[in-house]
């Protein structure tokens, strides 16, 4: 077992780490936390500069990773304009590759993921979005809420009811996936704002009142959608792993500078707080290890939902858990720096794309099958 | 807990509920109205615990406590305002012998922020600071060369949005002195920070107290899988265990005393209130995460009034030494 990662794919890392601490200075991030604004010029930035590589997933997850780990407001940002694109690629139609997904690529558009719905939180099967079809298109009503990118982004791949399940209990049949253009007619969408952090995200609901969607914007097959959505959250949920990572690093990396810059002025620094450094790290590095378990397992074609559960779920809360404890271990200082953002930042991780309670049930139920974590 | 204290209980919720509640989000996002400073003043928040000599109505600790408790439950800015005045600045002012600019604060034609950059351990010296302001504020008390300062000046309020106590403009501000005079040895006032631990613990507790409520509230309503989110065991025994938690640590804040144990509440309740606020936002799911909600500060502030009132060092060491009679922890 060897646990380190190849040559390039440190080269890489030192190379999105260079460009995230050259690009997302202090005055860059606080702006655009303090305006609750997109920053669409380090997007482009990064795709520009090559760092954004989506042919590579362990790229991208060590991209993610490293962005966060300076600015996880920004880190976000840059790399979610292609959030959802998995399954276009695993599932859309040649159209809809060319049409859409080869200009998320080129930085031509932006692109969203419409699933949660106001009220329907983690039950994604519960979903009230209807697409009744009518000739060659679906007539779409219903609402989505929460949607990264909802302001901003030009199209959605959207999960939408197309059929009443054929057995009442079994919701998550007659779900499809649509592809929505945000121009189209009866599209609209309100920003949201007040959120606790990542606020340089955009986060918006979207309204659609009677959006005719053309047939050939479905995805797949009908009826599908739920099991492509699922296989989609095995995938992203890596990367949420590596948001977090990335925050819990950058927590750490605060606090192992202020402990030894305070040991430098000569205040002592106790064992107490000595300890709660040790353990950040160890919780860091543990978390990273589950994340490169279950990359290893996703990128390799073959999924562990359990490991992924459990690498999402343990990351999420390790970032909350060494973003808080940085602030106490700082006090003041953690207070008045970047520090506090990284801990408001922080708690989304534990509830976007399946919260804690949800990873849980995840991993339970799989082990309660018989699923083997290995 | 006694009648009288009931009663105390009871009115401040009143008054929470009428002039509160539908307020505090503004609060948060406008800063605390004037309107709103001198109906503390006219329900005799502002000097409770204090004098008669000074204008306080010489409430006992617990009564005081109270106030603190259940303005904390509703804005925890808004119970930081009330104790920033009593248990620091009126005391500070009073020992250096300004009675008449204490009641000037009493009256509230005056007001001095609390710049907090150098009062407490692991501050750093950072300049411009974060400060404790109710702005516009002409007056600040700031540490400096190991003595407490009234200083004078011209304040600008930062636009940054600090991550607790929004209703009081506490941010990175900034503060041009124009003069100064020594109100005493920073000792005088890690004293007044000490002596107030059951006040502190009061406000850490009502915050909790404020966001399990909500939780409790929004867990009876919001659906999951068909049912509520109270009916799924993790959610119910976790926020039942937390109101346990908070009972008992409540019974404890009227009903005990001394320094040792104000130190012993201060602690369990600093922890308590970060944990129980993350819950509380937690089961709100994505809609915890809106200001909207009102939730999502109970979480912020407990974290600052972590930074800013509890010295994870200091009374930690204090707390130990208490316990062991003689010095402990210092390695």
């Amino acid at each position: 077992m060897d646990f380190d990662l190849p040559a390039d794919l440190e080269e890489y890392r030192k190379q999105v780490r260079e460009f995230s601490l050259r690009e997302f200075t202090e005055e860059t991030a606080m702006m655009h936390d303090i305006k609750e604004k997109y920053p669409d010029e380090l997007r482009k930035k990064a795709l520009e500069s090559g760092i954004i590589d989506f042919s590579n997933p362990w790229k991208t997850m060590l991209g993610i990773e490293e962005m966060c780990r300076v600015d996880p407001g920004l880190g976000i940002s840059a790399t979610v304009p292609y959030f959802g694109a998995e399954i276009l690629m695993l599932h859309g139609s040649d159209y809809l590759r060319e049409k859409y997904l080869s200009k998320v690529a080129t930085g031509k558009m932006m692109m969203g993921l419409g699933v949660t719905e106001p009220g329907g939180g983690s039950d994604v099967a519960g979903l009230k979005t209807s697409a009744k079809k009518s000739g060659n298109h679906y007539i779409l009503n219903g609402s989505k809420m929460f949607i990264t990118n909802g302001g901003i982004a030009d199209f959605f791949v959207t999960l939408v009811r197309t059929a009443e399940p054929d057995v009442p209990s079994k919701r998550h049949r007659g779900l499809s996936v649509l592809v929505v253009e945000r121009n189209f007619k009866g599209f609209s969408s309100n920003k949201l704002t007040g959120k606790l952090g990542v606020r340089a995200t955009n986060t918006a609901e979207l309204i659609f009142d009677n959006v005719e969607i053309p047939q050939e914007n479905l995805v797949g097959e009908e009826g599908k959608g739920f099991y492509y959505v699922m296989e989609f959250f095995n995938i992203s949920r890596v990367f949420v792993a590596a948001q977090s990572v990335g925050i819990a690093q950058g927590a750490l990396d605060m606090v192992t500078e202020y402990l030894s810059s305070q040991e430098k002025k000569g205040v002592p620094v106790s064992e107490e707080l000595k300890f709660k450094l040790s353990e950040m790290a160890t919780r860091t590095e543990a978390s990273r290890l589950l994340m490169y378990k279950a990359a290893s397992y996703l990128f390799n074609y073959k999924p562990n939902p359990t490991i992924t559960s459990m690498a999402k779920g343990y990351a999420s809360e390790t970032a909350a858990f060494c973003a808080e404890t940085a602030m106490e271990v700082t006090g003041m200082t953690g207070l008045s720096t970047k520090l506090e953002r990284f801990f408001r930042d922080s708690k989304i991780m534990e509830i976007w794309e399946g919260t804690s309670e949800v990873e849980k049930i995840v991993i339970s139920r799989m082990m309660m099958r018989g699923d083997s974590s290995e | 807990m006694n009648e009288q204290l009931q009663m105390m209980m009871d009115n401040v919720k009143q008054f929470c509920e009428q002039a509160i509640k539908d307020q505090a989000i503004t609060f948060e996002r406008e800063g605390i109205p004037e309107s709103m400073f001198q109906a503390f003043r006219d329900q005799g928040f502002i000097g409770a615990n204090l004098p008669s000599s000074m204008g306080g109505a010489e409430l006992d600790r617990q009564g005081y406590d109270a106030i603190l408790f259940r303005l904390a439950e509703y804005s925890p800015s808004a119970a930081f305002y009330v104790y920033m005045n009593n248990s620091i600045i009126l005391p500070l002012l009073s020992g250096a012998g300004m009675n008449d600019l204490a009641g000037e604060v009493m009256k509230g034609t005056v007001r001095i922020g609390l710049a907090s950059s150098n009062l407490l351990e692991g501050t750093g010296d950072h300049d411009p600071f974060l400060s404790t302001a109710v702005f516009p504020s002409e007056h600040m008390i700031k540490v400096e060369n190991g003595k407490v300062l009234l200083v004078r000046g011209k304040f600008q309020h930062a636009d940054r949005k600090s991550l607790g106590l929004r209703g009081l403009g506490v941010g990175m501000n900034s503060f041009e002195a124009e003069e100064s005079k020594e109100l005493g040895r920073k000792e005088s006032l890690e004293k007044l920070m000490l002596g107030s631990s059951w006040e502190q613990s009061a406000i850490f507790l009502g915050l909790s107290k404020g966001a399990l409520d909500k939780a409790i509230e929004y867990t009876k309503v919001r659906k999951t899988f068909n049912y509520p989110l109270k009916d799924y065991s993790p959610v119910a025994f976790r926020l039942s265990e937390l109101m346990s938690d908070l009972e008992f640590m409540t019974h404890f804040l009227f009903s005990e005393e001394g320094e040792q144990k104000g130190l012993m509440l201060k602690a369990r309740s600093s922890d308590f209130s970060r944990k129980a606020t993350k819950h509380a936002l937690q089961y709100h799911g994505g809609y915890g995460y809106l200001e909207d909600f009102g939730v999502e500060k109970f979480y912020r502030d407990s974290v600052a009034l972590s930074s800013l009132m509890f010295r994870p060092e200091g009374d930690k060491k204090a707390l130990a030494e208490s316990i062991y009679g003689s010095k402990s922890g210092y390695l």
